[in-house]
Protein backbone atom coordinates (compact mmCIF):
# COMPACT_ATOMS: atom_id res chain seq x y z
CA UNK A 1 0.00 0.00 0.00
CA UNK A 2 1.39 3.27 -1.19
CA UNK A 3 0.89 5.91 1.82
CA UNK A 4 0.25 9.56 0.70
CA UNK A 5 2.75 11.67 2.59
CA UNK A 6 1.06 15.08 3.53
CA UNK A 7 3.43 17.81 4.68
CA UNK A 8 2.47 17.07 8.34
CA UNK A 9 3.91 13.67 8.73
CA UNK A 10 7.18 14.67 7.04
CA UNK A 11 10.01 14.14 9.32
CA UNK A 12 10.43 17.86 10.21
CA UNK A 13 12.60 17.51 13.08
CA UNK A 14 14.92 15.20 11.19
CA UNK A 15 15.62 17.98 7.89
CA UNK A 16 16.24 20.54 10.57
CA UNK A 17 18.77 18.41 12.53
CA UNK A 18 20.62 17.58 9.27
CA UNK A 19 20.31 21.31 7.95
CA UNK A 20 22.22 22.69 11.37
CA UNK A 21 24.29 19.31 10.88
CA UNK A 22 25.60 20.46 7.85
CA UNK A 23 26.04 24.29 8.52
CA UNK A 24 28.15 22.97 11.50
CA UNK A 25 30.18 20.51 9.26
CA UNK A 26 30.85 23.28 6.43
CA UNK A 27 32.06 25.31 9.86
CA UNK A 28 34.59 22.97 11.00
CA UNK A 29 35.85 22.67 7.31
CA UNK A 30 35.84 26.37 6.56
CA UNK A 31 36.80 28.07 9.61
CA UNK A 32 40.70 27.26 10.59
CA UNK A 33 40.14 27.84 14.22
CA UNK A 34 37.35 25.07 14.45
CA UNK A 35 39.01 22.08 12.29
CA UNK A 36 41.85 22.77 14.70
CA UNK A 37 39.19 22.32 17.51
CA UNK A 38 37.41 19.06 15.97
CA UNK A 39 41.15 17.69 14.85
CA UNK A 40 41.69 17.61 18.75
CA UNK A 41 38.49 16.55 20.04
CA UNK A 42 38.66 13.40 17.68
CA UNK A 43 40.99 11.77 19.40
CA UNK A 44 38.36 11.55 22.32
CA UNK A 45 35.61 10.41 19.97
CA UNK A 46 37.21 6.75 19.91
CA UNK A 47 37.43 6.64 23.37
CA UNK A 48 34.02 7.98 24.29
CA UNK A 49 32.41 5.39 21.51
CA UNK A 50 34.93 2.34 22.90
CA UNK A 51 33.20 3.36 26.74
CA UNK A 52 29.86 3.37 26.29
CA UNK A 53 30.05 0.41 24.09
CA UNK A 54 31.83 -1.91 26.32
CA UNK A 55 29.84 -0.55 29.57
CA UNK A 56 26.31 -0.93 27.34
CA UNK A 57 27.23 -4.19 26.68
CA UNK A 58 28.47 -5.21 30.61
CA UNK A 59 25.48 -3.41 31.49
CA UNK A 60 23.08 -5.11 29.41
CA UNK A 61 24.82 -8.90 30.27
CA UNK A 62 24.24 -7.74 34.20
CA UNK A 63 21.27 -6.29 33.43
CA UNK A 64 19.45 -9.18 31.93
CA UNK A 65 20.87 -11.71 34.97
CA UNK A 66 19.49 -9.93 37.39
CA UNK A 67 16.17 -9.26 35.99
CA UNK A 68 16.02 -12.98 35.70
CA UNK A 69 17.03 -13.48 39.15
CA UNK A 70 14.36 -11.28 39.90
CA UNK A 71 12.11 -14.11 38.13
CA UNK A 72 13.92 -16.79 40.96
CA UNK A 73 12.35 -18.87 42.77
CA UNK A 74 14.18 -18.32 45.98
CA UNK A 75 13.09 -15.83 47.62
CA UNK A 76 16.45 -14.81 48.86
CA UNK A 77 17.36 -14.44 45.05
CA UNK A 78 14.44 -12.00 44.38
CA UNK A 79 15.53 -9.90 47.18
CA UNK A 80 18.92 -9.38 46.47
CA UNK A 81 18.09 -8.58 42.75
CA UNK A 82 15.46 -5.79 43.80
CA UNK A 83 18.03 -4.48 46.73
CA UNK A 84 20.83 -3.86 44.26
CA UNK A 85 18.64 -2.26 41.65
CA UNK A 86 17.06 -0.20 44.41
CA UNK A 87 20.26 0.98 45.85
CA UNK A 88 22.12 1.40 42.76
CA UNK A 89 19.48 3.09 40.42
CA UNK A 90 19.13 5.63 43.20
CA UNK A 91 22.54 6.74 43.46
CA UNK A 92 24.11 9.47 40.84
CA UNK A 93 26.32 8.19 37.92
CA UNK A 94 28.83 10.21 39.22
CA UNK A 95 28.90 9.49 42.96
CA UNK A 96 29.12 5.45 41.51
CA UNK A 97 32.57 6.82 39.35
CA UNK A 98 34.28 8.25 42.27
CA UNK A 99 33.24 4.65 44.35
CA UNK A 100 34.30 2.20 42.12
CA UNK A 101 37.59 4.39 41.44
CA UNK A 102 39.16 5.62 44.56
CA UNK A 103 37.37 2.95 47.42
CA UNK A 104 36.25 -0.25 44.85
CA UNK A 105 39.36 -0.52 42.70
CA UNK A 106 41.89 0.03 45.66
CA UNK A 107 40.03 -2.80 47.77
CA UNK A 108 39.50 -5.13 44.67
CA UNK A 109 43.43 -4.69 44.39
CA UNK A 110 43.86 -5.25 48.09
CA UNK A 111 41.63 -8.09 48.01
CA UNK A 112 43.31 -10.24 45.06
CA UNK A 113 46.79 -9.71 46.54
CA UNK A 114 45.05 -10.99 50.32
CA UNK A 115 44.04 -13.96 48.31
CA UNK A 116 46.79 -14.73 46.25
CA UNK A 117 49.51 -13.74 48.92
CA UNK A 118 50.85 -17.28 49.20
CA UNK A 119 51.74 -16.98 45.40
CA UNK A 120 52.52 -13.74 45.77
CA UNK A 121 55.56 -14.65 48.70
CA UNK A 122 56.71 -17.78 46.46
CA UNK A 123 57.65 -15.11 43.64
CA UNK A 124 54.86 -17.47 41.18
CA UNK A 125 52.90 -14.21 40.34
CA UNK A 126 53.53 -10.74 41.61
CA UNK A 127 51.41 -8.58 43.64
CA UNK A 128 48.97 -6.28 42.00
CA UNK A 129 49.47 -2.12 42.10
CA UNK A 130 46.78 0.13 41.99
CA UNK A 131 48.08 1.62 38.94
CA UNK A 132 47.83 -1.60 37.31
CA UNK A 133 43.84 -0.89 37.32
CA UNK A 134 43.47 1.81 34.89
CA UNK A 135 40.86 4.83 35.50
CA UNK A 136 40.01 3.61 32.22
CA UNK A 137 38.74 0.34 33.12
CA UNK A 138 37.32 1.67 36.57
CA UNK A 139 35.52 3.92 34.76
CA UNK A 140 33.51 1.59 32.59
CA UNK A 141 33.07 -0.32 35.54
CA UNK A 142 31.40 2.42 36.82
CA UNK A 143 29.50 3.42 33.62
CA UNK A 144 27.88 -0.16 33.62
CA UNK A 145 27.08 -0.67 36.95
CA UNK A 146 25.08 2.48 37.25
CA UNK A 147 23.44 1.01 33.50
CA UNK A 148 22.64 -2.35 34.71
CA UNK A 149 19.90 -1.20 37.39
CA UNK A 150 18.05 0.60 34.40
CA UNK A 151 18.54 -2.44 32.16
CA UNK A 152 17.13 -4.65 34.08
CA UNK A 153 13.83 -2.58 35.00
CA UNK A 154 13.37 -2.40 31.49
CA UNK A 155 14.42 -6.31 30.75
CA UNK A 156 11.74 -7.11 34.01
CA UNK A 157 8.98 -4.85 32.28
CA UNK A 158 9.33 -6.79 29.18
CA UNK A 159 9.77 -9.83 30.73
CA UNK A 160 6.60 -9.57 32.85
CA UNK A 161 4.47 -8.31 29.84
CA UNK A 162 4.71 -11.75 28.22
CA UNK A 163 1.24 -13.35 29.07
CA UNK A 164 1.00 -16.23 31.53
CA UNK A 165 -0.67 -18.53 29.42
CA UNK A 166 2.10 -18.47 26.98
CA UNK A 167 4.52 -19.64 29.30
CA UNK A 168 2.08 -22.59 30.48
CA UNK A 169 1.54 -23.37 26.75
CA UNK A 170 5.46 -23.53 26.97
CA UNK A 171 5.90 -25.86 29.95
CA UNK A 172 2.47 -28.07 28.36
CA UNK A 173 4.84 -28.45 25.18
CA UNK A 174 7.58 -29.89 27.53
CA UNK A 175 9.95 -26.68 27.04
CA UNK A 176 12.29 -26.32 29.74
CA UNK A 177 13.15 -23.27 31.49
CA UNK A 178 15.77 -21.98 28.75
CA UNK A 179 14.03 -22.90 25.56
CA UNK A 180 10.93 -21.26 26.81
CA UNK A 181 12.98 -18.01 27.53
CA UNK A 182 14.97 -18.49 24.05
CA UNK A 183 11.62 -19.09 22.38
CA UNK A 184 8.61 -18.04 23.83
CA UNK A 185 9.70 -15.26 26.34
CA UNK A 186 12.98 -13.49 24.54
CA UNK A 187 11.09 -12.78 20.83
CA UNK A 188 8.24 -11.41 22.23
CA UNK A 189 9.96 -9.31 24.96
CA UNK A 190 12.52 -7.87 22.54
CA UNK A 191 9.84 -5.78 20.67
CA UNK A 192 8.41 -4.40 23.86
CA UNK A 193 12.57 -4.28 25.28
CA UNK A 194 14.49 -2.20 22.51
CA UNK A 195 12.63 0.62 22.45
CA UNK A 196 13.76 1.75 26.15
CA UNK A 197 16.86 -0.03 25.72
CA UNK A 198 18.01 2.54 23.08
CA UNK A 199 16.55 4.64 24.99
CA UNK A 200 19.14 4.26 27.72
CA UNK A 201 21.90 3.69 25.54
CA UNK A 202 21.30 7.45 23.91
CA UNK A 203 21.55 8.38 27.90
CA UNK A 204 24.70 6.59 28.39
CA UNK A 205 26.69 8.32 25.31
CA UNK A 206 25.80 11.47 27.22
CA UNK A 207 26.71 9.98 30.67
CA UNK A 208 29.77 8.84 29.52
CA UNK A 209 30.78 12.08 29.37
CA UNK A 210 31.13 12.27 33.41
CA UNK A 211 34.18 9.75 33.27
CA UNK A 212 36.13 13.08 32.20
CA UNK A 213 36.29 13.70 36.11
CA UNK A 214 38.80 11.04 36.26
CA UNK A 215 40.94 12.07 33.68
CA UNK A 216 40.28 9.30 30.82
CA UNK A 217 40.87 11.30 27.66
CA UNK A 218 37.04 11.46 25.89
CA UNK A 219 35.46 14.30 24.24
CA UNK A 220 34.44 15.93 27.15
CA UNK A 221 37.94 16.04 28.68
CA UNK A 222 39.48 16.46 25.64
CA UNK A 223 36.60 19.83 24.96
CA UNK A 224 37.84 20.82 28.53
CA UNK A 225 41.84 20.89 27.96
CA UNK A 226 41.41 22.49 24.58
CA UNK A 227 39.40 25.19 26.06
CA UNK A 228 41.39 25.75 29.02
CA UNK A 229 44.44 26.04 26.62
CA UNK A 230 43.37 28.39 24.07
CA UNK A 231 40.57 30.23 26.52
CA UNK A 232 38.14 29.51 23.38
CA UNK A 233 35.15 27.99 25.55
CA UNK A 234 32.27 28.72 23.10
CA UNK A 235 34.00 27.19 19.97
CA UNK A 236 35.63 24.46 21.97
CA UNK A 237 31.62 23.13 23.70
CA UNK A 238 30.27 24.10 20.33
CA UNK A 239 32.05 21.52 18.70
CA UNK A 240 31.54 19.21 21.67
CA UNK A 241 28.06 19.62 21.55
CA UNK A 242 27.95 18.47 18.22
CA UNK A 243 29.83 15.34 18.31
CA UNK A 244 27.64 14.33 20.88
CA UNK A 245 24.90 15.07 18.50
CA UNK A 246 25.79 13.28 15.83
CA UNK A 247 26.79 10.09 17.89
CA UNK A 248 23.30 10.14 19.43
CA UNK A 249 21.13 11.05 16.82
CA UNK A 250 22.40 8.50 14.14
CA UNK A 251 22.15 5.91 17.13
CA UNK A 252 18.60 7.44 17.16
CA UNK A 253 18.09 6.40 13.60
CA UNK A 254 19.86 2.91 13.58
CA UNK A 255 17.23 2.43 16.81
CA UNK A 256 14.05 3.92 14.59
CA UNK A 257 14.71 1.68 12.02
CA UNK A 258 15.31 -1.62 14.08
CA UNK A 259 12.01 -0.93 15.38
CA UNK A 260 10.52 -0.85 12.31
CA UNK A 261 12.07 -4.01 10.56
CA UNK A 262 10.87 -6.07 14.17
CA UNK A 263 7.75 -4.83 13.48
CA UNK A 264 7.61 -5.53 9.96
CA UNK A 265 8.85 -9.01 10.33
CA UNK A 266 5.48 -9.37 13.14
CA UNK A 267 3.09 -9.23 10.24
CA UNK A 268 3.89 -12.14 8.41
CA UNK B 1 48.66 47.98 36.75
CA UNK B 2 50.00 46.93 33.20
CA UNK B 3 50.64 43.75 32.67
CA UNK B 4 54.66 43.66 32.69
CA UNK B 5 54.75 45.17 36.62
CA UNK B 6 51.75 42.80 37.61
CA UNK B 7 53.69 39.59 36.05
CA UNK B 8 57.23 41.09 37.19
CA UNK B 9 55.50 41.02 40.82
CA UNK B 10 54.92 37.78 40.30
CA UNK B 11 58.06 36.49 39.11
CA UNK B 12 60.27 38.73 41.47
CA UNK B 13 58.31 36.82 44.74
CA UNK B 14 59.07 33.54 43.32
CA UNK B 15 62.77 34.84 43.13
CA UNK B 16 62.92 35.72 46.64
CA UNK B 17 61.20 32.33 47.99
CA UNK B 18 64.23 30.44 46.31
CA UNK B 19 66.73 32.86 47.47
CA UNK B 20 66.12 32.61 51.12
CA UNK B 21 65.47 28.60 50.84
CA UNK B 22 68.46 27.41 49.00
CA UNK B 23 71.38 27.15 51.24
CA UNK B 24 75.39 26.40 50.17
CA UNK B 25 74.43 23.04 48.20
CA UNK B 26 76.88 21.50 46.70
CA UNK B 27 76.23 17.96 47.43
CA UNK B 28 75.67 15.58 44.36
CA UNK B 29 72.17 14.47 43.44
CA UNK B 30 71.08 11.32 44.27
CA UNK B 31 71.08 8.63 41.31
CA UNK B 32 67.86 6.80 39.96
CA UNK B 33 69.31 4.21 38.11
CA UNK B 34 67.24 4.62 35.19
CA UNK B 35 63.89 4.45 37.52
CA UNK B 36 60.69 4.94 35.85
CA UNK B 37 58.87 8.22 37.72
CA UNK B 38 54.90 7.67 36.67
CA UNK B 39 54.11 12.12 36.65
CA UNK B 40 50.42 12.74 35.71
CA UNK B 41 48.96 15.95 34.98
CA UNK B 42 45.98 17.42 33.58
CA UNK B 43 46.85 19.97 30.87
CA UNK B 44 44.27 22.43 31.82
CA UNK B 45 46.35 25.10 33.29
CA UNK B 46 48.35 27.35 30.75
CA UNK B 47 51.38 27.95 31.11
CA UNK B 48 52.02 25.50 33.59
CA UNK B 49 50.76 22.65 31.90
CA UNK B 50 48.40 22.25 28.60
CA UNK B 51 48.35 20.93 25.17
CA UNK B 52 49.88 22.78 22.53
CA UNK B 53 46.75 23.58 20.07
CA UNK B 54 49.42 22.93 16.97
CA UNK B 55 50.45 19.20 17.83
CA UNK B 56 48.24 17.75 20.35
CA UNK B 57 51.06 17.16 22.97
CA UNK B 58 51.19 18.63 26.74
CA UNK B 59 53.43 21.38 26.86
CA UNK B 60 54.28 23.86 29.59
CA UNK B 61 56.27 25.28 32.92
CA UNK B 62 55.70 21.92 34.62
CA UNK B 63 56.66 19.39 31.83
CA UNK B 64 60.30 21.22 31.37
CA UNK B 65 60.70 21.51 35.08
CA UNK B 66 59.69 18.03 35.69
CA UNK B 67 61.25 16.33 32.92
CA UNK B 68 65.07 18.28 33.60
CA UNK B 69 64.80 17.08 37.22
CA UNK B 70 63.85 13.08 36.26
CA UNK B 71 67.33 14.32 33.96
CA UNK B 72 69.56 15.10 36.89
CA UNK B 73 68.36 12.68 38.87
CA UNK B 74 69.02 10.03 36.23
CA UNK B 75 65.29 8.67 35.78
CA UNK B 76 62.65 8.46 33.25
CA UNK B 77 59.05 9.60 33.40
CA UNK B 78 56.05 8.30 32.33
CA UNK B 79 53.66 10.93 31.84
CA UNK B 80 50.13 10.23 32.45
CA UNK B 81 46.73 12.21 32.27
CA UNK B 82 44.11 12.68 34.95
CA UNK B 83 41.79 14.80 36.05
CA UNK B 84 42.10 17.54 38.71
CA UNK B 85 39.09 16.14 40.83
CA UNK B 86 40.89 12.85 41.26
CA UNK B 87 44.54 13.65 40.69
CA UNK B 88 45.35 13.92 44.81
CA UNK B 89 43.18 10.60 45.74
CA UNK B 90 45.05 8.74 42.80
CA UNK B 91 48.42 10.15 43.95
CA UNK B 92 47.81 8.85 47.56
CA UNK B 93 46.54 5.66 46.07
CA UNK B 94 49.53 5.39 44.06
CA UNK B 95 48.06 5.10 40.93
CA UNK B 96 50.35 8.04 40.21
CA UNK B 97 54.38 8.49 42.06
CA UNK B 98 54.06 12.45 41.39
CA UNK B 99 51.29 14.80 40.37
CA UNK B 100 51.40 18.43 39.56
CA UNK B 101 48.94 20.55 38.42
CA UNK B 102 49.31 24.06 40.34
CA UNK B 103 48.77 22.52 43.58
CA UNK B 104 49.24 24.88 46.54
CA UNK B 105 50.79 23.78 49.63
CA UNK B 106 48.67 23.58 52.87
CA UNK B 107 47.82 21.77 55.65
CA UNK B 108 44.50 20.60 54.86
CA UNK B 109 46.13 17.93 51.97
CA UNK B 110 49.72 17.47 53.77
CA UNK B 111 47.72 14.85 55.90
CA UNK B 112 46.69 13.26 52.43
CA UNK B 113 49.77 13.49 50.53
CA UNK B 114 53.40 14.20 50.87
CA UNK B 115 54.63 17.83 49.37
CA UNK B 116 58.09 18.33 47.54
CA UNK B 117 59.57 22.45 48.28
CA UNK B 118 57.71 24.91 46.80
CA UNK B 119 59.03 25.22 42.87
CA UNK B 120 56.81 28.37 42.46
CA UNK B 121 54.67 31.36 44.58
CA UNK B 122 51.49 32.16 42.47
CA UNK B 123 49.64 35.46 43.42
CA UNK B 124 46.02 35.90 42.57
CA UNK B 125 44.78 39.26 40.53
CA UNK B 126 41.12 40.53 40.17
CA UNK B 127 40.23 40.30 36.82
CA UNK B 128 37.21 42.75 36.38
CA UNK B 129 35.24 43.77 32.95
CA UNK B 130 36.39 46.51 31.32
CA UNK B 131 34.15 49.08 32.10
CA UNK B 132 33.76 47.87 35.94
CA UNK B 133 34.15 51.77 38.17
CA UNK B 134 32.40 50.69 40.78
CA UNK B 135 35.45 49.07 42.93
CA UNK B 136 39.51 49.78 42.17
CA UNK B 137 40.47 47.42 44.82
CA UNK B 138 39.97 44.48 47.25
CA UNK B 139 38.54 46.29 50.09
CA UNK B 140 35.65 48.56 47.31
CA UNK B 141 34.82 45.08 46.31
CA UNK B 142 33.96 43.72 50.02
CA UNK B 143 32.54 46.96 51.38
CA UNK B 144 29.25 46.98 48.07
CA UNK B 145 27.42 43.86 49.23
CA UNK B 146 25.93 43.32 45.53
CA UNK B 147 29.12 42.45 43.85
CA UNK B 148 29.66 38.65 43.45
CA UNK B 149 32.49 36.79 42.88
CA UNK B 150 33.05 33.87 40.80
CA UNK B 151 35.46 30.88 41.70
CA UNK B 152 35.64 26.80 41.95
CA UNK B 153 35.15 25.49 45.53
CA UNK B 154 38.02 24.10 46.87
CA UNK B 155 40.87 25.95 44.87
CA UNK B 156 43.45 28.49 45.71
CA UNK B 157 41.30 30.87 43.93
CA UNK B 158 38.09 30.14 46.46
CA UNK B 159 40.12 30.50 49.40
CA UNK B 160 41.37 33.84 48.63
CA UNK B 161 38.00 34.96 47.61
CA UNK B 162 36.97 33.47 51.22
CA UNK B 163 39.50 34.66 53.24
CA UNK B 164 41.38 37.47 51.77
CA UNK B 165 38.70 39.72 49.92
CA UNK B 166 35.62 38.45 51.67
CA UNK B 167 34.50 37.75 55.59
CA UNK B 168 36.00 34.23 55.84
CA UNK B 169 32.54 32.56 55.74
CA UNK B 170 33.33 29.99 53.26
CA UNK B 171 29.12 29.67 52.33
CA UNK B 172 28.95 33.25 52.07
CA UNK B 173 26.76 34.01 49.47
CA UNK B 174 28.70 36.45 47.61
CA UNK B 175 30.62 33.56 45.90
CA UNK B 176 29.04 32.27 42.93
CA UNK B 177 30.49 28.65 42.67
CA UNK B 178 31.62 27.07 39.21
CA UNK B 179 32.83 23.64 37.82
CA UNK B 180 35.07 25.43 35.84
CA UNK B 181 37.30 28.24 35.32
CA UNK B 182 36.62 29.01 31.77
CA UNK B 183 32.32 28.69 33.28
CA UNK B 184 33.57 31.57 35.95
CA UNK B 185 35.27 33.72 33.31
CA UNK B 186 31.88 33.32 30.96
CA UNK B 187 29.78 34.53 33.91
CA UNK B 188 32.13 37.34 34.52
CA UNK B 189 31.83 38.42 30.96
CA UNK B 190 28.08 38.13 30.97
CA UNK B 191 27.36 40.07 34.32
CA UNK B 192 25.94 37.13 36.51
CA UNK B 193 29.75 37.56 38.69
CA UNK B 194 31.49 41.34 39.08
CA UNK B 195 34.98 39.75 39.88
CA UNK B 196 37.02 36.38 39.53
CA UNK B 197 40.52 35.89 41.07
CA UNK B 198 43.20 34.33 39.00
CA UNK B 199 46.78 34.07 38.59
CA UNK B 200 48.63 36.01 35.94
CA UNK B 201 49.46 33.86 33.80
CA UNK B 202 45.70 32.96 33.41
CA UNK B 203 44.54 36.55 33.27
CA UNK B 204 46.83 37.45 30.29
CA UNK B 205 45.38 34.61 28.80
CA UNK B 206 41.84 35.56 28.89
CA UNK B 207 43.19 39.00 28.10
CA UNK B 208 44.50 37.77 25.00
CA UNK B 209 41.45 35.69 23.99
CA UNK B 210 39.12 38.60 24.69
CA UNK B 211 40.49 41.91 23.85
CA UNK B 212 38.35 44.88 25.51
CA UNK B 213 36.67 42.71 27.20
CA UNK B 214 38.38 42.27 30.76
CA UNK B 215 41.25 44.18 32.85
CA UNK B 216 42.78 43.37 35.77
CA UNK B 217 43.00 45.57 38.82
CA UNK B 218 44.12 45.95 42.41
CA UNK B 219 47.25 44.33 44.36
CA UNK B 220 47.95 40.83 44.03
CA UNK B 221 46.26 39.06 46.71
CA UNK B 222 46.65 35.60 48.67
CA UNK B 223 50.80 34.50 48.13
CA UNK B 224 50.20 30.73 47.53
CA UNK B 225 53.52 28.30 46.72
CA UNK B 226 52.59 25.26 44.45
CA UNK B 227 54.53 21.88 45.25
CA UNK B 228 54.76 18.47 44.06
CA UNK B 229 52.82 16.07 45.28
CA UNK B 230 53.82 13.01 46.14
CA UNK B 231 52.42 9.49 47.17
CA UNK B 232 52.84 9.16 51.15
CA UNK B 233 56.09 8.02 52.43
CA UNK B 234 57.69 8.01 49.33
CA UNK B 235 61.17 7.76 48.58
CA UNK B 236 61.43 10.17 45.90
CA UNK B 237 60.62 13.32 47.94
CA UNK B 238 64.29 13.98 48.85
CA UNK B 239 65.74 13.41 45.52
CA UNK B 240 63.05 15.47 43.87
CA UNK B 241 63.53 18.41 46.46
CA UNK B 242 67.26 18.03 45.73
CA UNK B 243 66.98 18.48 42.34
CA UNK B 244 64.92 21.91 42.56
CA UNK B 245 67.60 23.26 45.08
CA UNK B 246 70.36 22.51 42.26
CA UNK B 247 67.83 24.02 39.43
CA UNK B 248 67.10 27.15 41.49
CA UNK B 249 70.81 27.69 42.26
CA UNK B 250 71.87 27.12 38.21
CA UNK B 251 68.90 29.70 37.18
CA UNK B 252 66.94 27.20 35.31
CA UNK B 253 63.79 27.62 37.20
CA UNK B 254 64.09 31.75 36.65
CA UNK B 255 64.79 30.32 32.80
CA UNK B 256 61.33 28.39 32.94
CA UNK B 257 59.38 31.67 33.96
CA UNK B 258 61.05 33.38 31.37
CA UNK B 259 60.06 31.24 28.73
CA UNK B 260 57.07 30.38 29.98
CA UNK B 261 55.58 33.35 31.30
CA UNK B 262 56.70 35.92 29.48
CA UNK B 263 57.95 34.67 25.93
CA UNK B 264 55.46 31.89 24.92
CA UNK B 265 52.98 32.97 22.33
CA UNK B 266 49.73 31.15 22.27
Amino acid sequence: MIKKRSLSTLPWWLLFTVIIGLLLSWNIVSDQNYTQIFNTLSKGLWTTISVTLIAFMLATLVGLVVALAGFSRFSLIRQVATFYVEIIRGIPVLVILFYIAFVGAPEMVNFYNWALQDLIEHNIISAARTRDFSMLWRAIFALSISYSAFLAEVFRAGIQEIDKGQIEAGKALGLNGWLRFRFIIFPQAIKKILPPLGNDFVAMIKDSALVSVLGVQDITQMGKVYSASTFQFFETYNVVAFMYLVLTLSLSLIIRGLERYLRRNEKH
Amino acid sequence: MNLSTFFSAAVISATALFTTQSSANDVTLPDLNGQVIVAVTENAYTPLNFIDPKTGNGIGWEYDAFNEIAHRLNAKVDWQLSSWDSMIQAVKQGQFDVGMDGITINDERKKEIDFSMPYMVSQQFMLVREDEGRFEEHTGFANNSDLLIGAQPGTTNFYVAVYNVLDGDENNSRIQLFETFGASVQALKSGDVDMVLMDASSAKGYMGANPGIFKIIGEPLGTEEFGFILTPGSKLTDAINAAIVSMKEDGTLEALNQKWFFDYQH
